[in-house]
């Protein structure tokens, strides 16, 4: 005996019931369950669908699909990341470099001939907040629009949109600000490894909310073969 | 699983040697054949199974597949080139360990 349509949707609803919010976890679990269910209705045609499908879920253990969903989650942080280290790295190959060093160059003469003090870091800090979160709430509206139309939760998509939960990206040079106000640099080599690092933070920051999100549903695609079913 | 601690380690390989013998398979699909090859004396937990799966996945050892079957989408893993080629060298360094295991527990044997 299969599991019909409507004891597949009930299948579904399990999963969410138990914290599984995300359509390409669910979809694998009820897989795995619809075929554990049949299997216990070869050997015992009279068992209940639901005592069938407690059954099935028992064998995960005490605690459920949490160990599955955590390190779900944990995989696919892994794949975001190395997605950014993917884009990052092609800013330091050509012919993207020449673009990466006249930036370096042109921050490190600024910062060598202009003062560098909590006025200039703020304008750099500032700029950067905004550009962040003008780009969150641009991003969160055109992901909302597709979550609409598809009506599912992908995980990916979320780590996307959430960007691989690193806020504190953003944070982090506005702790700068706070604790370090007044710099003052002669040494050419750390005033040089500044704005290598300063470049490489905005870099990054650009390639998770602007170069990432604009092939969202390209990451998508490769990520769930299952993605272009579900639209 | 049974006796988890000392098969914990092996599981992604007993995993890759599956998937290398038998093209593509499913999460479920994998519970039991190992099942059935060890006679039910090795079980793979769900639990355990899924998320050496994913992190396979995410290194990029395995591939992913989408079918529909009887209603409900399933999903294939598969070994990508470079799984194959891990798929080689775990195994010999697992056929080691167990080498070095025997000579351990039954030096007269070995």
């Amino acid at each position: 005996m299969k599991l019909s349509v409507t004891q597949i949707d009930l299948v579904y609803k399990f999963t969410l019931d138990h914290f599984v919010k995300y359509y390409d976890l669910q979809t694998e679990l009820v897989d795995h369950l619809g075929n554990g269910i049949e299997s216990q209705w070869i050997e015992n045609p009279t068992i209940s669908f639901d005592e069938a499908l407690q059954n099935e879920f028992k064998k995960f253990g005490v605690f459920g699909f949490m160990d599955v969903v955590e390190q779900r989650q944990s995989a696919l942080t892994k794949r975001y990341n190395k997605l950014v280290w993917k884009h990052f790295k092609a800013f330091f190959a050509f012919p993207k470099i020449i673009m990466t060093i006249s930036l370096i160059l042109g921050l490190f003469f600024i910062l060598k001939n202009i003062l560098f003090d909590n006025v200039l870091i703020s304008v750099f800090v500032l700029a950067l907040l905004i550009y962040s979160f003008y780009n969150m709430i641009k991003n969160k509206k055109r992901a909302d629009k597709k979550t609409q139309l598809g009506g599912k939760r992908w995980l990916f998509k979320e780590i996307i949109y959430n960007y691989g939960n690193s806020f504190v990206m953003v944070s982090l040079p506005l702790q700068f600000l706070i604790h370090f106000p007044q710099i003052s640099i002669q040494n050419n080599f750390i005033l040089f490894a500044l704005s290598t690092a300063v470049v490489a933070y905005y870099l990054t920051t650009y390639i998770m909310f602007t170069i990432i999100p604009a092939k969202a549903e390209e990451y998508l695609l490769e990520t769930y073969p299952e993605y272009k079913f579900s639209k | 699983m049974k006796n988890s601690q000392l098969y914990k380690g092996s599981l992604n390989t007993i995993i890759m040697k599956l998937l290398g013998e038998n093209g593509r398979m499913y999460g479920y699909e994998i519970t039991q054949k190992v099942k059935d090859i060890t006679q039910g004396e090795l079980n793979i937990t769900e639990g355990a199974l899924y998320p050496a799966l994913h992190k396979l996945e995410a290194e990029g050892l395995l591939d992913v597949e989408m079918e529909r079957v009887d209603n409900r989408l399933r999903k294939y893993y598969k070994l990508t080139e470079s799984g194959q080629k891990e798929t080689v060298n775990r195994l010999a360094e697992l056929e080691e360990f167990i080498r070095n295991m025997q000579i351990i527990v039954n030096p007269k044997l070995a």
